[in-house]
């Protein structure tokens, strides 16, 4: 019981940030059709930065906003290098694959190929039904809640957020209504930059990364935001969790080396599912 | 279709003074294929004109490049006032609700009260928080038209009113139009197949084809036009 | 030079490509006959996955994992006591078989679906590779791989194979020629290429990008069994992920939808990542220096011919060989001269397929 807990709760925790990634992969996709390769890289700058401005001293809580928001800002560059101009939707796609090799490398120049971690917030451990919790996990819940119940409502209830999805719901009907597509578009990778990098931040505490931790994470959110049919943010947290937990119970009951190949085969497992449920021909 | 009359040989000549919209010698191409071959047209305040021809005369291509979706290789557009588009087939935002597609209608600027919409409608009051992709057609092009309309506009462009809607639906999607125009003031250019119901609600109307301007005049005398008539109206319907 | 266009080059050039192709394996060290060969196998699985990206629109994360599955076929049967030539035609079918598995439920999917389920696919392989040592050998590999025998003749020297792959390279090119005439293929390309929208039906569209995927994979399934009975070994280190992206790379470079353009691209990636390795591997500097750098030039191509020659290096040298042979000036324009506004890519020249979006 006590281990079940344990699993269960570290599952959620690592779940949620799956969904962060998750998140972004949806928004961006939404606004501009791609699908971002990239948002990994996203996440593992959040950690990176993190790391250095608490080694160089900066305080908790200000190093963390810091590299979020430096995570935006390459979110930023990043979706100008992709989108910017008239570029074709294959294109975009495959230069996102540069800019996720391009950050490896960046990575792998400045923090070096030795796994990376740190503290989380300082505190006390917890126990519930006997398991001893980290408080980081804890923080991962509450922020991450905190962060979806923020978007949910910046999409649904305000001017910005139904523009923005006025742009997933019909680009050219937008464009007529005089909202920037494109502009959008940036937006939407910034804020995708932004969740990332809050992934990241969370994550790091709990797992050491390196500099090609991008993949595995991409690949997971990837998973979690196909669950939504990379358009229904709701599913997308859902098949985060999903991953997370099955990946701890897997790692816990298993063996720690089959959790990526579990996580793969659920992947492959839901694109058949969600295959199963487009009807033949019924491509975008 | 052969043309009895010769196009309006000058355009610069007829943009006048109290035009809300006017295009001279617009040239569009797609990649090598020439989609408008110099088109001059009008709209002056207040106005109701019809644009009519055949599917692929460049209709639609004609209110894209206006609405600045399509750039033109050459000539001019002049606007002078403001112009919302209906485009073809509706586009609604389907995800977002009907009174959110009428919000967005102001993203440009304005008012975002839509009140004074569901008093042109009345019959999209009770749909306001529906999805608009799940509405009927009609109901479709009327969150459509008050979405231009939220704009404030002072030219609406509508692209095939008719298109798969009833006939009922389209008469009385039309009176709606006719009766805006006559309290507001707003100018219509309707792009229409249906050239029956174009020509019965315009004062003047163009005919299209291949791109170019074929035909102009008022909308009562292309009516009793032979050409006209063999083309749009006799038998087809 | 695109694949259309192709049908112009001169005979003589023909020829000289075909004098060269025979005669350098004859001077060629054993060293570069290696790389020969290697630039070779990989023109092969590059004009498979060109002939994806071009006309269906998608991408492969996984034709190094199709490479590997080629190889382990032809090895397995091969130490099983099949006749090698039997286990080399075997690879490309059990790859392409494999692949059809794969594509069809992710090729029904939108949102470039295939790029994440391929690379999952090339993930799961080097995974399952090493937990079946029975099978494939685990991590070590499989070696003393019989050698390649076709009728009477006997493969063995580095100039053996040499021909034996230009041979496969000059057929699979045929094929991916003839499928790109077909009108299938040309039916596709122009769905690809217009703005406008496809007049094919999506069911006609999910099989030619089916087929493109399957015999994309196919290609990298032959390459795969040349290249172990070539080596004589085969270990899941020769199929990283890494190798997956150089190829798309190649295609990038070389030109989307291009059939010189997959040598070209193939051949400058091998040099470049030859050079890298080379560069890099001096004792002074530090371990990393290698990938980063490969890492980072690879990104750094990929991003720059994107973004500024859509058309790759082939396309643009053609443009640039086009606009030198034609003595006429820029053909008249109505107008103002802004035209080329409407589409960045390829406005003056609608019959080059630069990229296809998604169809």
């Amino acid at each position: 019981m006590t281990a079940f807990v344990e699993y269960l709760l570290t599952g959620v925790a690592r779940g949620l940030v799956f969904a962060l990634l998750a998140m972004g992969f949806v928004l961006i996709y939404r606004v501009t059709r791609v699908v971002n390769f990239a948002q990994g890289a996203f996440a593992i700058f959040g950690g990176f930065i993190t790391y250095s401005l608490l080694k160089a001293g900066v305080p908790h809580g200000v190093s963390e906003v810091l590299a979020i928001v430096a995570a935006a800002l390459i979110g930023l560059i990043f979706g100008i290098i992709a989108i910017g101009g008239d570029v074709p939707l294959l294109a975009s796609l495959v230069i996102t694959i540069g800019l996720s090799i391009l950050s490896e490398a960046i990575a792998m120049l400045v923090w070096g190929t030795i796994p990376i971690t740190y503290s989380g917030l300082a505190g006390h451990d917890f126990v519930i039904f006997g398991a001893f919790i980290q408080r980081q996990y804890l923080i991962v819940v509450i922020v991450s809640l905190v962060v979806f119940v923020a978007l949910l409502y910046g999409f649904g209830r305000t001017y910005f957020g139904k523009a923005l999805s006025a742009c997933a719901s019909n680009p050219y009907a937008a464009r007529l209504s005089g909202i920037n597509v494109k502009r959008m578009g940036l937006i939407a990778f910034t804020l995708g930059g932004a969740l990332g990098g809050l992934g990241g931040v969370l994550v790091t505490p709990l797992s050491p990364i390196t500099y090609s931790g991008d993949v595995s994470l991409a690949i997971t959110g990837f998973a979690a935001a196909i669950v939504g049919g990379l358009t229904s943010p709701g599913l997308a947290v859902v098949g985060g969790l999903v991953f997370g937990i099955a990946e701890q119970f897997v790692a816990g009951y298993w063996s720690p080396s089959n959790e990526t190949a579990v996580a793969l085969a659920l992947l492959i497992v839901l694109l058949l599912w969600q295959a199963k449920r487009v009807p033949v021909g019924g491509l975008e | 279709m052969k043309s009895t009359e010769p196009a309006a040989p000058s355009a610069d000549m007829s943009v006048a003074n109290d035009s809300v919209l006017a295009t001279v010698d617009l040239v569009v191409r797609y990649g090598a294929v020439v989609a408008l071959h110099g088109v001059s047209i009008h709209v002056a305040k207040g106005e109701m004109v019809a644009l009519i021809g055949p599917n692929g005369a460049g209709k639609s291509t004609l209110l894209n490049t206006l609405s600045g979706i399509n750039r033109p290789a050459s000539g001019r557009i002049l606007c002078n006032g403001k112009l919302a588009h209906v485009p073809e087939g509706r586009q609604v935002f389907p995800d977002l609700t009907v009174e959110d597609n009428l919000c967005l209608g102001a993203y440009r600027g304005g008012s975002r009260d839509t009140a004074p919409m569901y008093d042109l409608f009345p019959q999209l009051q009770r749909l306001r928080n529906r999805r608009a992709g799940g509405l009927s057609g009609g109901e479709q092009q009327m969150v459509a038209i008050c979405r231009a309309l939220m704009a404030n506009p002072d030219v609406i462009a509508v692209d095939e009113l008719s298109q798969g809607l009833a006939p009922l639906v389209v008469s009385d999607i039309a009176r709606h139009l006719v009766e805006l125009n006559k309290q507001n003031g707003t100018a219509v250019l309707l792009v229409e197949q249906n050239a029956q119901l174009a020509l019965n609600i315009t004062s003047r109307a163009y005919v299209i084809e291949n791109g170019c301007i074929g035909l102009e005049g008022r909308s009562s005398d292309l009516l009793r036009n032979p050409a006209v008539r063999a083309a749009y109206l006799g038998g087809i319907r | 030079m695109s694949m259309r266009a192709s049908r112009k080059i001169p005979l003589y050039a023909v020829v000289a490509a075909g004098v060269i192709t025979l005669v350098l394996p004859l001077m060629l060290s054993s060293t570069n006959t290696e790389i020969y060969v290697t630039i070779g196998l990989y023109t092969i699985v590059v004009a498979g996955l060109s002939l994806l990206m071009g006309f269906a629109g998608q991408v492969s994360l996984g034709q190094a994992a199709y490479y590997g599955v080629g190889s382990y076929t032809a090895a397995i049967l091969a130490l099983h006591g099949w006749s090698p030539l039997v286990a080399l035609i075997a690879a490309p079918i059990a790859t392409a078989f494999l692949a059809f598995l794969v594509g069809v439920p992710l090729l029904r999917l939108k949102g470039h679906a295939l790029a994440f389920g391929t690379l999952a696919f090339q993930l799961i392989f080097l995974a399952v590779v090493p937990e079946t040592a029975s099978l494939t050998g685990g991590s070590i590999g499989l070696s003393a791989i019989p050698s390649l025998r076709i009728g009477p003749l006997a493969i063995s020297s580095g100039r053996d194979y040499a021909y034996l792959v230009w041979i496969v390279v000059v057929a699979t090119l045929i094929i991916a020629r003839n499928i790109t005439r077909s009108r299938p293929g040309r039916g596709l390309r122009a769905m690809a290429a217009s703005v406008s929208g496809a007049s094919a039906t999506g069911v006609e569209v999910e099989r030619y990008k089916l087929k493109d995927f399957t015999l994309s994979a196919a290609f990298a399934g032959i390459a795969g069994g040349i290249y172990v009975f070539f080596i004589g070994y085969v270990s899941p280190d020769a199929f990283p992920v890494v190798l997956s992206i150089e190829f798309v790379i190649m295609v990038v470079v070389g030109g989307i939808g291009t059939v010189s353009g997959a040598f070209v691209g193939a051949a400058l990636i091998t040099v470049v990542s030859q050079v890298l390795t080379s560069l890099g591997t001096s004792p002074s500097l530090p371990p990393q220096l290698p990938t980063v750098l490969s890492l980072g030039v690879y990104a750094v191509l990929l991003i720059v011919i994107l973004r500024l020659l859509p058309s790759g290096l082939v396309g643009a040298f053609s443009r640039l060989w086009k606009k030198a042979q034609s003595a006429s000036p820029i053909s008249h324009v109505e107008g103002d001269g802004t035209e080329g506004a409407i589409s960045a890519t390829g406005s003056e020249e609608p019959d080059e397929l630069t990229l296809a979006d998604e169809v």
